[in-house]
């Protein structure tokens, strides 16, 4: 499931950098000594007792309000209405309109060719199998959740208007589905060709496990129990293929929180228990996508491969027709980016990624020979998503930081402009907001700040820094340097950094540059010990940013405020959560706790607008840049369709519409040696171009 | 200071192997010019006359460009004095600057047609060995990156030696229990590998540190997991020498302990140390070096041999330049060392002058 994890760590914007190990030693399948346990028992009781907290109770809960003690209590008198129900098809209420996005046109390419291997590679062996708990949000999930297990429905990637009911769907699992906007329910039937790619057919009561498993304290991934437990407040079921959500509030977006779920296998999970993390870690979860992880696929360390399930269920469905087109995708580990660059141009993989620079304009140019003779292609393709979050996240809860006068200095002493004019060759733009690329949803005039040493040193001034020490660094009359540790665990990034650290000493500014690896600097900033973060969220396409997550006092400090309103003075800053930057405003979170509450998108809109302001003059977010594109190179057998790819991909396999032409890989891998050449191919595709 | 006529003598056979001579005086010279390294490579001038005033701001504070009457954005901005020369050249007012002979400091970015990217070599614009990826001056980073390393491993040197020639005489002088224990903590210790300490202590080091103070720290960890070498050799030469009549005579004659070890043991073992001081060296300059590459080293932006030599590997094709620069440099310090190190070893050879007194 995705709709976590985007927020959680952004490891696989950019693929994990980690150097640690590969987890080759993590724990192989257990060994089932004694008889497998089975918590068929468990479930039941689970399905039995559970109930839906209101928001009220969990808020309460949460500012430590009333105890949880109570609450069970509570529960236990039927003060709170079931989580679980099982009802009969007639209690379907009549007069739903039910959808199925028959109406949607299909969106890959009826030349597409089924066969073949796409040999690609990875920098980290997957840690893990499992799809949550530790260590499950690495680069590799894309390729066996986010991108190829299927859904209930499917966001359609091309058509990415916004109707009475939300977004536009196309089916997935679910073969038709019906909301009922006023009780903040949906309705789905599944489709009863669906199965898991062990032959187990999907049914509802995979979906009622799904939750079971979410909200179990077992998998040990928090995110997941929270979510699943706030966001939803009852599943029905009615028959084996038709089942009922419902969610606390009436929300613009009910649909996609149930469309983009997915059921899990009730049977494959039977031994969940305290040791899931162990028992499962390298267990492949039987899928109801296209391809799947073979135990003898699996070299621990060296590569993994994926095959494609055998007569998979949805093969010949409207929108899943032309898809996943490989037989294999092989992926090698290779720890160095520049070496996995030379094996892409010895042939060996068959595609590589070239959104950076270096490698699109020096390291294989246009006039390169591979590409003038037309062996290797190069494609530039502008995508329309909401992009990923690179900017410097300041931290208002460290000395110094805490005054807007020093934040809004710092504003103006980052030059992004010269690191994306002078170092990505101005093909990245300059981000304007937290919350680009949320179409409507996003401010339509705000603008970051510019590189100004003269506005710089006057908000310094105003702060007390108003002289130069002898390197030229800004002092104020306690003697204290106006200097700053900038955070990063991306070292591709270095070089960026380098840059803004001596630019910003132009106004007396010092960044302390400290560049660790991807899981200690995540650690760090989780655990809020960063003056000034460079990070990124991953973003996946929702209809409207989160305010919540990165702005609510409650995940800045436990009790931020006193109940007179007044800030509390022995307030402990809460860790593990994404307000990175501490914000612990009252305005604030009455702004974001009435965007919550709101049902009304064109209320949502004016709220955001106005929170966007707010942080704007908080100043505690330097947007950084975004890519409104990606680049590759690939081998003149990798194909794609003719328009690329879809308007929302993040990258070229999101919507895996490529293949491989087995035909042309034995004409190009002859020509290479004969010395015949083909047309150059350097292509931009620029049909979802926004700027 | 008078020198003992045998020093004198294998020092003179020192002079006579003309490499390992030559080779340490191009070194010395080399390290002598890299403690003035500010005055030879930088952004700032030597000397600068505005307005009829002389000042030298080498290693004065940061001068703005209001100083020199810049105006409008650039006037609160540290003052770019190559600019400045050439608006002085044009302006031909009696007002010049001496920039030194390459003028660029380590750490700026220079740009190319626009773009901060790899240059090849070019004299016109003063970059000798060309810039890196993101175009800083090579000769700028490698002269700074030897400066650190050469310092660094002299003060590497100096320390293991000190550690380690004081424990292993006296290991060797006292035997008995002491020795024992000693050779027993010795062996466990010098079985903990410093590669990966270094890494753990490096990844708990707060950013706050300033660089010298990092540098400080790898060289501390570096010489507590490095001394132990040492000490066998000193331990089996002091053995020896303790068994010899002139130090049974010493002692008889009443000389006292630290008279014995200092005064006529150690003069005996010297060849020992001296042999060992190059190996030493290219081990220090070695695992500087490789720190760096691996990423573990100095912190960013720091100029060093390794991450230039990480930077060359990583851009072979496109940009050689690089890796050829911080190769034949590396190349050459370490030779010279080892050709040191080798006219050492030849001038103390024990076989040819023996000093028992």
């Amino acid at each position: 499931m995705k709709i976590e994890y985007r927020l959680s760590v952004a490891i696989w914007i950019l693929g994990a950098l980690t150097i640690a190990g590969c987890g080759q030693d993590a724990g192989d399948a257990v060994t089932t000594t004694t008889a497998a346990p089975d918590n068929s028992a468990e479930v039941q009781e689970h399905y039995r007792t559970k109930v839906s907290l209101p928001p009220e109770i969990w808020e309460a809960l949460e500012k430590g309000q009333i105890t949880q003690e109570e609450v069970d209590a509570r529960a236990a008198k039927g003060e709170f209405p079931k989580f679980f129900r099982f009802a009969t098809p007639a209690d379907i209420p009549e007069g739903l309109n039910w959808q199925d996005g028959s109406d949607l046109p299909a969106f890959a390419s009826p030349e597409a060719k089924k066969g073949g291997t796409f040999y690609t590679w990875v920098q980290d062996f997957p840690r893990t199998l499992r799809r949550f708990g530790p260590d499950a949000n690495g680069s590799f999930r894309p390729f066996i959740l986010d991108d190829v297990v299927m859904q209930l429905g499917k966001r359609h990637p091309n058509d990415t208007s916004i109707t009475e009911s939300g977004f536009r769907y196309f089916p997935g699992i679910a073969r038709e589905w019906a909301l009922d906007k006023e009780n903040a329910t949906v309705y789905v039937r599944i489709d009863p060709d669906a199965r898991f790619s062990d032959g187990e057919p999907i049914t509802a009561d995979d979906m009622l496990f799904m939750f079971f498993l979410y909200q179990s304290p077992h998998i040990r991934a928090p995110w997941y129990n929270n979510w699943y437990n706030r966001k939803y407040t009852n599943i029905t079921k009615y028959d084996e293929l038709t089942f009922s959500i419902s969610q606390p509030e009436v929300r613009p977006d009910l649909l996609f929180k149930v469309m983009e779920l997915e059921p899990l296998p009730e049977h494959f999970y039977k031994e969940l228990g305290e040791d899931y993390v162990e028992r499962y870690q390298w267990r492949f979860v039987p899928t109801s996508g296209a391809y799947e992880v073979l135990p003898e696929n699996l070299k621990k360390g060296q590569s993994i491969t994926l095959t494609r399930v055998k007569d998979w269920w949805a093969e010949d469905k409207k929108f899943w027709r032309n898809r996943y087109n490989f037989d294999r995708i092989h992926f090698t580990v290779i720890r160095d980016i520049p070496k996995a660059f030379e094996s892409f141009r010895k042939g060996e993989l068959d595609r590589f990624a070239a959104t950076l620079p270096e490698y699109w304009y020096e390291k294989m140019p246009d006039d390169s020979e591979e590409v003038q003779r037309g062996y290797v292609h190069k494609a530039v393709f502008y995508n329309d998503r909401p992009r990923p979050t690179y900017g410097l996240w300041i931290n208002e809860a460290r000395p110094l930081l805490d005054n807007r006068d020093v934040r809004v200095g710092i504003q103006y002493a980052t030059n992004w402009d010269l690191v994306i004019e002078k170092y990505f060759r101005g093909d990245y733009q300059r981000m304007r907001t937290n919350s680009d690329g949320y179409g409507e949803f996003t401010h339509p005039t705000l603008k970051s700040r510019e590189f100004s040493v003269d506005k710089a040193l006057e908000h310094f001034s105003k702060a007390g820094f108003t002289s130069r020490g002898p390197d030229g660094i800004l002092v104020n009359d306690a003697g204290e340097r106006l200097s700053f540790t900038l955070t990063t665990g991306y070292q591709n990034f270095r070089d960026v950094l380098t840059i803004l650290a001596e630019e910003a000493a132009k106004a007396g500014l010092e960044y302390r540059l400290e560049i660790l690896d991807q899981t200690a600097s995540w650690k760090k900033v989780q655990e809020k010990k960063h003056d000034i973060a460079f990070t990124a969220f991953s973003v996946s396409a929702e209809m409207y940013p989160r305010y919540w997550d990165f702005g609510h006092s409650v995940n800045a400090y436990d009790r931020a405020f006193l109940p007179d309103g007044s800030p509390n003075p022995d307030r402990k800053l809460k860790v593990q959560t994404n307000n990175l930057q501490s914000l612990a405003y009252a305005e604030l979170d009455a702004m974001i706790e009435a965007y919550r509450a709101s049902s009304d998108a064109e209320e949502m809109k004016q709220l955001a607008f106005q929170m966007e302001e707010f942080l704007y003059e908080d100043a505690s977010f330097v947007p950084g840049f975004v890519i409104p594109f990606y680049r590759v190179l690939y081998w003149r057998w990798f194909r794609f369709p003719e328009d690329f790819n879809a308007k929302l991909s993040r990258d070229p396999d999101q919507y895996f519409l490529s293949w491989i032409d087995t035909e042309m890989k034995k004409e190009t891998l002859e020509a290479r040696k004969s010395g015949k050449t083909f047309p150059p191919v350097i292509e931009a595709y620029d049909q979802y171009r926004t700027d | 200071m008078r020198l003992n006529p045998l020093t004198l003598r294998k020092l003179r056979r020192f002079r006579e192997i003309k490499r390992g001579y030559y080779s340490f005086l191009i070194l010395t010279v080399l390290t002598l010019l890299s403690l003035f390294a500010e005055l030879l490579i930088n952004d700032k001038p030597l000397v600068i006359r505005y307005e009829g005033q002389l000042t030298f701001p080498t290693y004065g504070s940061v001068m703005l460009g209001r100083d020199f009457g810049v105006k409008g954005e650039l006037a609160n901005v540290p003052v770019d004095y190559r600019e400045l020369e050439r608006r002085f050249r044009a302006e031909g007012n009696g007002n010049f600057i001496i920039m030194p002979p390459v003028p660029y400091n380590p750490y700026e970015n220079t740009e190319v047609e626009g773009i901060f990217r790899a240059a090849a070599p070019d004299l016109d614009n003063k970059h000798y060995l060309g810039t890196d990826t993101t175009g800083r001056d090579i000769l700028a980073r490698l002269f700074y990156g030897f400066r650190t390393a050469i310092l660094f491993a002299m003060a590497f040197t100096v320390l293991t030696y000190v550690i380690g020639i004081a424990l292993g005489c006296l290991m060797g002088y006292f035997g008995g229990l002491f020795d024992l224990l000693f050779q027993r903590i010795i062996e466990i210790w010098s079985n903990i590998p410093f590669l990966y300490m270094v890494i753990i202590v490096f990844s708990v080091i707060p950013a706050t540190f300033s660089i010298p103070a990092r540098i400080t720290i790898l060289l501390v960890i570096m010489v507590l997991f490095s001394w132990t070498f040492m000490t066998y050799y000193m331990r089996t030469e002091t053995y020896r020498e303790k068994a010899r009549d002139y130090a049974l005579a010493a002692r008889v004659l009443g000389a006292s302990t630290p008279r014995i070890i200092f005064r006529h043991i150690l003069p005996n073992t010297i060849s020992t140390i001296v042999t060992f001081i190059p190996f030493t060296v290219v081990a220090a300059i070695t695992a500087i070096t490789a720190l760096d590459f691996l990423g573990w080293g100095l912190p960013p932006p720091t100029p060093s041999i390794g991450e230039l030599l990480k930077q060359g590997t990583a851009n072979l094709t496109t940009a050689p330049w690089i890796v050829t620069s911080a190769f034949i440099a590396l190349v050459v310090i370490l030779t010279l060392v080892t050709f040191i190190g080798e006219a050492i070893r030849e001038a103390f050879d024990p076989k040819k002058f023996t000093i028992y007194r």
